[in-house]
């Protein structure tokens, strides 16, 4: 942790501190502003993780996506019988085989898995399935047992874990609130919406050069680089190696905010420098999903040192009148990933990018009195990427040996996550999952 | 060493009176502090514990009453199996339940900011993330006034009346199940939680003490029509059940009772208060005098609450100046230390959401925990960035909504429509800074340092922000003097108290 800290401290002497110590104005304001946009810049081509390291992107179907219509089972009867509404017929389907074909509207999806880019795997979810939004949400995103209430996320023990010392950025939620499964025991990893206003914002908005209240205000909120802060400095001994991602918890208060307002300041001052460098020349749709992966792809083309970036995609509670609305979110989440993979095809980084997606739920095999579905258990997650392995995983769940009315899952999400750990990001899964799940060819 | 010896009389100054107005409520004005300085500890301290009682007898706010929802809901699925347009309507009443909540929380914060009793209100904010009850479940803002009406009249009271008079209460019944648990299934959820989170802590019950409690649990119902708890006898479990060592036909009260005997629950709340009130990490003979004071008080809260707040440990240097307040606390003392009217009942909502504590909305059951879990880069800098709407109002945002998406980021790209409900003035600089004192950039300095820190910033800071004032010459203008709260309040140390 010691070395990457002290990296961070010496760039941001040399881009801030250096250029601040002279108190003349206007030069001090001159100065301070361009070396920093200058080096910030630089800094961005040699990051460690952000130019060759391998990227998850996280992919929440908020609400209980409905597996059955998004991977459908055209060919078994109990499929068309289930639901006399909103089956999809064979004539109108994408066929994998002679047995499931993807939604409609899933063209580029299709398009990935004849490429051999997409693994589906089916039948997935967990024991005890739990059918409340709040909780099953929950449970993926902190990997729990149903019957266990963990206060970490995955990704968050992930940070703790495996990612000590790496900058903030490491983790990226693209929204307003920053996923749960972030939370970690060092809060590591940035949550914003829109890059240009992931950053302070002075009384008075800013006309090009920024105004001496910002340059004041990082003055500060820079503390945490120094050496002043005494808690860093003196706490470099042998306890904090032993006790890994413990440090952050380990500051003072005090040292903790100066700490998270450094890194605020800094990697709203990469993002910014990236957002407004990078343009893809790929045409993204409408909506917000395509927004979110719009700006992780250009984060990605900028070489921010992320790990995994998160998205959602919300509006899959569908009870009632699904048709229109499942049809719509399947055609959104298809051009946004169809968008996106263009993009990061073009960039040359489709090799370096994984993306998962998951819903808390499938829906109930029975379509039900208002032409929705009710809350279900299990569903097809797929996995794709420039570098994945592709095919079809887990099996197919039976339409007919139900679990009230539910799909039963034949395999743990923990399995999808444990292969990502351990063979894409190549983190011990064990240590994050807190034990070993059967790993998946899915990677 | 009795760690609650009182503080001596010395040592009660400007610091430790603030320090008590922070702790035991939203922070207080200069003249606030000064006041409660001057009437020594022993007074304010009574002051705080021994409200009147009409202080806790709230009267509802219009529409917290029972409106028969489940009539409402049945009307509702009538227009459904019927055929027709049931959606209009059931969004219609959805949007009541919204405009309700926001009401709700618009009247919390009020009276947190200025209503009578200020430790009431936070007591009652500390038993309310205590007994973690959701609005996303329970789905009806009468049910969610009726928990905060019963946890403000028992917020001093006996913990163990409080207890029993939560497994009875129809939000948290619905909230863990409670209601659905018959005699042939039992729910385990509230038995769960009630030893996990309310009174014992994980690790100090087994999961057949789970079963069995469970049981005796069944037969708590709630009346829709009245939407009051009622009992059904037929439901309950009059069989034999052996819990924590005792066998008997136990029931749900003697169940709490039994928990309510163990030294662990004196233990897990004693933590839990000094944890809220006084600092993140107690130390173990710390919690262990708390839970004494807890059971030679035999749970009653007032006493321990003032033993807590007149102890020297609670006025130690390390203490402080040493919480990060809360969203909720820092959307109150914020504007009461800048003397403007909170914020508007939307902002302030979007605010809560983008800071991370939704009032009547925790995140689970285990409700806020507080602390460093507040502050991320995100929560952080949305801060600083609603600071910025307090003191300057919306003149910040772009008049144009179109605009306003691009515009600062206090959390209303998706309410940019708001235009009127978001309007907010700037801050009346000349109830904080005399026209005598503007042009000595030192003394303003001093002055606002004083008013908006609990603990004076490090001499960098303050020359920084001299410095800033006189970088801007001697014209100090209102708007001037509005950056620079803006820069005090951007930093780390404002988010201390």
């Amino acid at each position: 942790m010691k070395p990457t800290l002290q990296t961070r401290r010496k760039f941001l002497r040399t881009s801030m501190l250096g250029a601040a110590a002279t108190w003349t104005l206007p030069v001090f304001l001159e100065k301070t502003f361009f070396a920093l946009d200058a080096l910030a810049a630089d800094a961005l081509t040699q990051t460690v993780t952000g130019k060759d390291g391998t990227i998850l992107v996280v992919l929440q179907m908020a609400g209980g996506n409905d597996g059955l219509n998004m991977v459908v089972p055209y060919a078994d009867d109990a499929y068309h019988v289930a639901r006399p509404r909103l089956h999809l017929g064979a004539d109108q389907v994408l066929k994998i085989d002679n047995h499931i074909a993807l939604n409609p509207k899933l063209t580029g999806v299709k398009s990935l898995y004849d490429e051999g880019h997409l693994a589906i795997v089916q039948g997935v979810g967990y024991p005890n399935p739990n059918r409340s939004h709040f909780r099953s949400t929950e449970i993926w995103q902190t990997a729990s047992d149903a019957d266990r209430t963990l206060g970490e996320g995955w990704l968050g023990r992930y940070f703790d874990n495996c990612c000590a010392g790496a900058e903030p950025t490491v983790g990226v939620a693209i929204g307003e609130e920053t996923p749960q499964a972030f939370a970690a025991k060092n809060p590591t990893g940035v949550t914003f919406s829109r890059p240009e206003q992931f950053r302070f914002q002075p009384s008075e908005p800013r006309h090009g050069q920024p105004s001496a209240e910002e340059m004041f205000f990082r003055q500060l909120n820079e503390a945490g680089s120094g050496e002043e802060s005494g808690t860093v400095a003196s706490n470099t001994g042998g306890s904090i190696g032993t006790i890994s991602g413990k440090a952050k918890n380990d500051l003072s208060t005090l040292d903790f905010l100066q700490r998270t307002a450094l890194d605020a300041q800094l990697s709203s001052d990469k993002i910014l420098a990236i957002a407004r460098k990078y343009r893809s020349s790929v045409t993204y749709p409408q909506g917000q999903l395509a927004a979110s992966l719009n700006i992780i792809a250009r984060m990605i083309a900028g070489g921010l040192p992320t790990r995994v970036y998160y998205a959602s995609h919300g509006g899959f509670d569908t009870h009632a009148g699904q048709v229109n609305t499942h049809e719509r979110l399947m055609g959104e989440f298809n051009d946004a990933v169809a968008a996106f993979v263009a993009d990061l095809k073009q960039q040359g980084n489709f090799e370096r990018v994984l993306l998962m997606t998951f819903s808390e739920f499938g829906r109930r095999v029975q379509e039900n009195a208002n032409g929705g579905t009710d809350h279900g258990a299990a569903a097809p997650m797929f996995v794709l990427g420039g570098a994945i392995k592709p095919g079809l995983f887990g099996k197919y769940p039976s339409l007919t040996g139900l679990d009230h009315g539910d799909l039963k899952f034949n395999t743990d999400f923990r399995s999808v996550y444990g292969t990502v750990l351990d063979r894409w990001l190549k983190a011990p899964s064990q240590l994050v999952l807190g034990r070993k799940f059967p790993a998946l060819a899915i990677v | 060493m009795n760690m609650l010896t009182p503080l001596p009389t010395a040592k009660w100054t400007e610091a430790t009176a603030a320090h008590l107005l922070n702790r035991a409520g939203f922070g207080g004005t200069p003249t606030e502090i000064e006041a409660v300085r001057k009437k020594g500890l022993a007074a304010a301290a009574r002051d705080l514990m021994d409200v009147k009682s009409d202080a806790a007898n709230v009267s509802p706010l219009p529409w917290a009453h029972p409106r028969n929802i489940q009539a409402q809901r049945m009307e509702i699925k009538a227009a459904k199996d019927r055929g027709e347009d049931f959606q209009a309507r059931a969004r219609q009443v959805r949007m009541m339940e919204g405009d309700e909540m926001l009401d709700l929380r618009r009247w919390w914060l009020e009276r947190m900011m200025i209503g009578p009793a200020p430790l009431l209100e936070k007591m009652t904010l500390f038993w309310h993330g205590h007994f973690a009850t959701s609005a996303q479940k329970v789905q009806d803002a009468y049910w969610m006034w009726l928990q905060n009406d019963t946890l403000r009249r028992n917020a001093f009271g006996n913990f163990g009346a409080l207890v029993r008079k939560i497994s009875r209460d129809p939000a948290m019944m619905i909230y863990l199940d409670l209601q659905q648990s018959r005699k042939e299934h039992p729910n385990e959820n509230w038995a769960r939680e009630l030893m996990e989170l309310f009174t014992v802590g994980i690790g100090n019950y087994t999961e057949q003490d789970i079963r069995e409690s469970a049981r005796a649990f069944t037969g708590y119902r709630i009346d829709m029509t009245t939407q009051q708890f009622r009992f059904a006898p037929l439901q309950q479990d009059h069989g034999t059940k052996t819990f924590m060592g005792k066998s008997g036909n136990l029931n749900g009260d003697d169940i709490i009772d039994i928990l309510i005997s163990k030294p662990a629950c004196a233990q897990f709340i004693g933590r839990k208060l000094w944890r809220f009130f006084v600092e993140d990490d107690p130390r173990p003979e710390t919690v262990n005098a708390i839970a004494e004071r807890l059971r030679a008080h035999n749970f009653e809260i007032r006493p321990v609450l003032r033993e807590i707040f007149t102890s020297a440990e609670f006025y130690s240097e390390r203490v402080i100046g040493s919480q990060i307040k809360s969203p909720v606390q820092y959307i109150v003392q914020t504007s009461k230390l800048l003397d403007t009217p909170p914020p508007a009942a939307v902002a302030a909502q979007n605010a809560m959401r983008q800071m991370g504590q939704i009032l009547f909305a925790p995140p689970n059951v285990k409700g806020w925990d507080g602390g460093k879990e507040w502050i991320s880069t995100s929560t952080l800098l949305f801060r600083y960035n609603f600071a910025n709407y307090l003191i300057n109002g919306d003149a910040i945002l772009p008049p144009n909504p179109q605009q306003r998406r691009q515009g600062a980021d206090v959390g209303f790209g998706r309410a940019a429509q708001l235009t009127e409900q978001i309007h907010r003035d700037p801050i009346d600089i000349g109830k904080l800074v005399p026209a005598d004192v503007r042009s000595k950039p030192r003394e303003v300095v001093d002055l606002l340092a004083t008013r908006f820190f609990q603990t004076r910033p490090a001499e960098k800071e303050v020359e920084t922000f001299v410095k800033f004032l006189e970088t801007r010459g001697a014209d100090t203008t209102d708007a001037t003097l509005r950056e620079l709260i803006h820069l005090m309040m951007s930093t780390p140390q404002f988010q201390l108290a």
